[in-house]
């Protein structure tokens, strides 16, 4: 056994983070040359730790406080797919001289996202997710001068410390609780006081993550001051790491099931998620009934999608039987489609200048069908995927989260399931009223504006191309898919221990090979 | 051969407009002049002229298809033209299970039987004869204009065809995507709200339907496997053989009726249409009332009536009062507007709370009639619109103050108006006479428990209070063509616009778009036959036979079933050639259309 061999389990994350720093390197030499190559470099360990990700053997084995399994290797995927994307569209954003700085971010958060969905020890977790803030902190103010950006910038990052600071302070808790920190040996009692606290506390730190209410009220500040392609990394990443730490958290007090059909919440913990996800959805929502700026709408629009999202959280894990049940894959099969709309999104926004800036406000994007009509379509379809129109990815997002939620009939509580669907649907249709205010002002409106393109935008034009035709793809051809994100249910730390103890080392047996 | 075109035909008739938008949408020419405009129509014209070609082989085809047990499907009511291939489904290696079964099920499933195959040839003659009529109307954005006309009709055309809840669900939000910007961008003043509060009302509705969706595709996973349950599937075959709870049907049937109402529009959801109707441009108002408003009582029709029988018992009172309060309301509403379009507009919603009474009457003359008043309305309503985007062309007002005497003006134009307002009223020899009578027939003997046609919820006053609603039309049709057409000649200050080069009187593009509806009119009035032998027996299959077995009595039916064939599932069997339909209501077959319901001779035992 040699250190490679030790090693070789976790090569994406060691790739991109040690191109991370190759990047951030590179970027402070004096040689013009080097620093333009950063980008290059940044997509290249992107697409180099995605091919081994790709190619690595399937199996889960945990050692070293990591967990190698199903979810880490489809959080590899989709984070390391959709974080090119994201970096396309970063592409032509910084300085010269910040180049180097931006790419390096956002490979360090990308690193971070890696490292959440492969901890398996309280303290890897803590520090994966800080590896994943922390250079949002960077970007949102980087290389802006404006006022907002830096409001934006100083609100993200005290918020952010405070929410760090109340997950750590739960993580304690949990570790007092149970006297280890590895969450797959963590086996808490979920009705003991200091679990409990541990539990809500920690949830409260990821709320932040992933705009929840009440946590939600930074949200359209930073969305409006940083730039809009880093408003699109926003609106991924966070989410994404938020999302997987909750699974995580709420694996600890998952019994002893290998055919699991929800979580065993006990009946206050439910009732607290079920309030935080109908609030979340209703909140978002309503608010970004009443902004006039696209940037804010679309900031309530991301606080209302985490309420889905926490929807399928809620149904939880339901193994075997229709991939349309579980609520686990629901959630992994929404966010990959939601980052990608989001980022569509915002990569339009950044893509046009109205009076010679940044476009935000509906009065800026008014008019665009006939100046840009390839944007607006673009705009067009990113807005009805996030309004869940068929046959955009969207719609198949909310079928699938929907559906987990309407077809828990073995829950202990269907009916306040059933119930939160209805919530949900209710809630999209709320949404579309201001969804086609963007719509409208796009294609009715005349423009009030001169507006053109950012110049030499073609890292935005290909990332936007990507993101357009991954949701129509996904719309019309979702299979693949949902077959990816079936594959994670399968890794709940606890049915694994069950049926095979956890191998020595992270080498995987032969046999597990696929 | 035959079998290929058989089963592709209906997905050529889906892809042909989808082809076709994208095919506009890149046409390199500028909006600015006149030719290019022309260019532009005129390839649109074509394009959807292929695909009316295509529909009307279709419907041939229809007419020839034979069922699995090689009978006419025709007669048996039954669907044909099915293609059903896998869309999502589980997918081997990437599953966590292997050889995991068939869990995830979901169908690209079409298929057109009796009640669905004329809606369809409608949407493509609609479309066709409403991409025409705009040549001279629209004049910015031609391009996007016909784009989204086409994309509209791949919309129509596979929400009649699906025959997969969630596919019909697909295509039936679809269409709310290209009517938006159809009113929207090219709609009157109002446009904007006109059209947002259009998109949401409905899809307001639409998204309880969803949830109803989603659920039903669960109780479909719950059915025991041998049922075809195990799935996660939004088939029909599979979902007609869900033995739901009175209180889950209950649910579902709100829920599903949510959509549909608003899409209707039923009587207290209708505030939506007017407007909607006013601000939208000819081509928009055509579609709007001639198949879009038709994919609410479809869906009544296809999911609510049959999914949910027992729920349909026991709201079918509450659904007519509230069609005959439309009927009534809107006709009265009707006679009050002071503008054309809006009087055609409240007459859409009278004429539809017909089509919701003659369908809860569960009898065969009445949901007949209510097929067939959707066809009907189709076709009086559009070239009613049509007609009146003819005048608001020329005169830039549809205001009754404004117009008057245009009989002598343009006297070609002042026929269409008189025919197609007395095909909407219900002339005898017009479509919609038929189509009302047998509306009224049915709810008016729905009581009566004949042989094999039990009782069904509605009676004689229903039938009574609706037929004021056929007083009422005659009543508002006729003012408007009085007021219109006919006493001293009143036109706008400005005159007859001469700029747009349209003569006086309709030009022969216009006569050509209109002669064809009223030539169908007339002759569905006259001899409707061919038509109602189309629906009737898919009337009984596709709907009633779901109906009439009682939850409660539903042994002997299901001994029915069994002792004809080997489908022992609890559904009513297909099987015709061995027996014909167990419900043919024999109140109607005697006294009325007796002929209607001859079967081919081949098809007897």
């Amino acid at each position: 056994m040699n250190g490679g061999d030790l090693l070789r389990p976790i090569a994406p994350e060691l790739t991109v983070l040690v191109g991370a720093c190759v990047v951030l390197l590179a970027g402070v030499t004096r040689a013009g040359r080097a620093r333009g190559l950063t980008g290059w470099l940044a997509l290249g360990t992107i697409v180099t730790a995605l091919l081994i990700a790709w190619n690595s053997p399937a199996g889960n084995g945990t050692a070293f406080g990591m967990r190698v399994g199903d979810l880490a290797w489809y959080v590899r995927m989709i984070a390391l797919a959709v974080g090119a994307v994201v970096l396309l569209v970063h592409w032509q954003l910084p300085s010269a001289d910040e180049r180097g700085d931006v790419f390096a971010m956002i490979l360090f958060s990308l690193a971070g996202i890696l490292g959440t969905a492969l901890a398996d020890d309280l303290v890897l977790l803590f520090l994966s997710l800080e590896l994943v803030s922390v250079p949002t902190y960077v970007l949102v103010s980087i290389g802006r001068s404006d006022v907002r950006a830096q409001e934006a910038g100083v609100k993200y990052f005290f918020l952010g410390a405070l929410a760090s600071a109340l997950m750590v302070y739960g993580f304690s808790f949990l570790y007092g609780a149970s006297g280890t920190t590895a969450i797959s040996t963590m086996a808490l009692n979920p009705r003991g006081g200091y679990a409990t606290l541990g539990l809500v506390l920690a949830f409260a730190g990821l709320a932040y993550k992933i705009a929840a209410v009440p946590f939600h009220a930074y949200v359209a500040d930073v969305y409006q001051g940083a730039a809009s392609p880093v408003t699109g990394l926003l609106g991924f990443f966070p989410k994404l790491a938020g999302f997987i730490a909750i699974m995580k958290l709420l694996w600890i007090v998952q019994p002893f099931d290998p055919v699991a059909t929800g979580w065993n919440l006990p009946w206050a913990a439910f009732v607290f998620l079920w309030i935080v996800a109908a609030a979340t959805m209703t909140v978002g929502n309503v608010l970004g009934l009443m902004q006039t700026n696209v940037k804010r709408m679309l900031a309530y629009s991301s606080i209302a999608h985490s309420g889905y999202m926490l929807v399928g959280v809620l149904v939880g894990p339901v193994t075997g039987g229709a991939a349309f049940r579980d609520g686990i894959s629901a959630v992994l099969f929404y966010i990959v489609i939601y980052g990608l709309m989001n980022l569509g999104a915002f990569t339009v926004l950044a893509m046009i200048t109205s009076d010679g800036r940044a476009a935000e406000d509906l009065d800026d994007v008014a008019g665009l069908a006939r100046r840009q009509p390839v944007a607006a379509l673009a705009l067009a379809v990113c807005v009805f995927s996030l309004m869940g129109m068929p046959p955009t990815a969207g719609f198949l997002g909310k079928l699938y989260v929907f559906s987990s939620a309407l077809a828990a009939g073995n829950n202990p509580y269907y009916s306040a399931l059933i119930a939160l669907a209805i919530i949900g649907v209710i809630n999209s249709a709320i949404a579309a009223a201001y969804y086609l205010r963007i719509i409208g002002a796009c294609y009715v409106r005349d423009a009030v504006r001169e507006l053109g393109v950012v110049p030499k935008s073609f890292g935005l034009q290909l990332g936007l191309v990507i993101c357009c035709t991954a949701v129509l793809l996904i719309g019309l051809w979702p299979r693949g898919l949902i077959a990816m994100a079936r594959r994670p249910f399968h890794d709940a730390p606890v049915t694994t221990l069950v049926h095979t103890p956890p191998p020595p080392t992270m080498m995987n047996s032969p046999s597990a090979q696929r | 051969m035959m079998a290929i075109l058989n089963e592709w035909v209906l997905t050529w008739l889906i892809i042909l407009p989808l082809v076709g938008t994208i095919a506009v949408a890149i046409m390199r020419t500028a909006d600015d002049t006149d030719a290019d405009r022309r260019r532009v129509g005129r390839a649109a014209f074509a394009w959807s002229l292929a695909v009316l070609a295509l529909a009307v082989a279709m419907v041939l085809l229809f007419c020839r298809a034979r069922d699995e047990t090689g009978g006419p499907a025709v007669a048996a009511g039954e669907f044909a033209l099915s293609q059903n291939v896998s869309w999502i489904g589980d997918v081997e290696g990437l599953e966590p299970v292997p050889r995991a079964p068939r869990y995830l099920d979901l169908r690209y499933h079409v298929g057109v039987d009796g009640l669905s195959v004329w809606l369809v040839l409608l949407s493509a003659l609609l479309t066709t004869l409403s991409v025409w009529a705009s040549f001279t109307y629209i004049r910015t954005r031609v391009k996007e204009f016909y784009a989204l006309v086409l994309l509209l009709e791949m919309g129509m055309i596979g929400v009649f065809c699906a025959r997969d809840l969630l596919l019909f669900y697909v295509f039936f939000e679809f269409t709310l995507i290209p009517l938006f910007f159809l009113i929207a961008i090219w709609g009157g003043t109002e446009r904007r709200f006109a059209a947002i509060k259009f998109f949401l009302y409905t899809f307001t509705g639409s998204m309880l339907t969803f949830a109803g969706v989603l659920y039903l595709a669960y109780a479909a996973y719950s059915l025991p496997a041998e049922l075809g349950g195990g799935r996660f599937t939004f088939d029909l075959d599979t979902l007609h053989r869900l033995r739901l709870t009175d209180r889950e049907q209950w649910w579902l049937f709100l829920a599903f009726a949510a959509g549909f109402a608003v899409k209707v529009p039923l009587w207290p959801f209708h505030t939506w249409l007017p407007l909607a109707h006013t601000e939208a441009p000819t081509a928009g108002s055509v579609l709007l009332a001639g198949i879009l408003l038709k994919l609410g009582t479809y869906g009544f029709l296809r999911f609510n009536i049959p999914l949910f029988p027992a729920a349909t018992q026991t709201f079918a009172p509450m659904l007519a009062v509230l069609a005959i309060i439309g009927v009534v309301y809107a006709a009265l509403a009707a006679w009050v507007q002071g503008d054309m379009k809006k009087l055609v507009a409240y007459s859409s919603v009278s004429h539809l709370g017909f089509c919701i009474l003659g369908m809860f009457s569960l009898k065969q003359a009445g949901v007949t009639g209510s097929v067939l008043h959707m066809i009907n309305h189709g076709l009086s309503t559009g070239a009613l619109f049509l007609v009146v985007g003819m005048i608001y062309e020329r005169y830039h007002t549809r205001e009754f103050g404004r117009l008057g005497g245009l009989a002598r003006r343009m006297p070609t134009l002042s026929f269409f108006l008189v025919f197609f307002a007395l095909a909407s009223i219900g002339v005898p020899g017009l479509t919609g006479f038929v189509s009302e009578v047998l509306v009224l027939l049915g709810t008016s003997t729905a009581r009566q428990a004949t042989a094999g046609s039990p009782a069904g919820p509605l009676g004689v006053a229903y039938a009574a209070f609706a037929a004021t609603g056929v007083i009422l039309s005659a009543i508002y049709m006729l003012a408007m063509c009085q007021r219109v057409l006919f006493g001293p000649l009143v036109e706008p200050a400005g005159g007859h616009h001469e700029a747009h080069d349209l003569p006086a009187d309709l030009t022969r593009r216009e006569i050509a778009i209109l002669t064809p509806i009223a030539v169908l009119c007339l002759v569905l009035g006259i001899y409707p036959k061919p038509v109602i032998d189309t629906i009737n027996p898919a009337v009984d299959r596709q709907v009633l036979a779901f109906v009439h077995p009682q939850p409660d009595a539903r042994e002997p039916l299901d001994a029915f079933a069994d002792a004809n064939s080997k489908d022992k599932v609890g559904r009513v069997n297909s099987d015709t050639s061995q027996g014909r339909a167990p419900v043919a209501d024999s109140y109607f077959h005697t006294f009325t259309l007796s002929h209607v319901h001859t079967l081919p001779p081949e098809a007897h035992p």
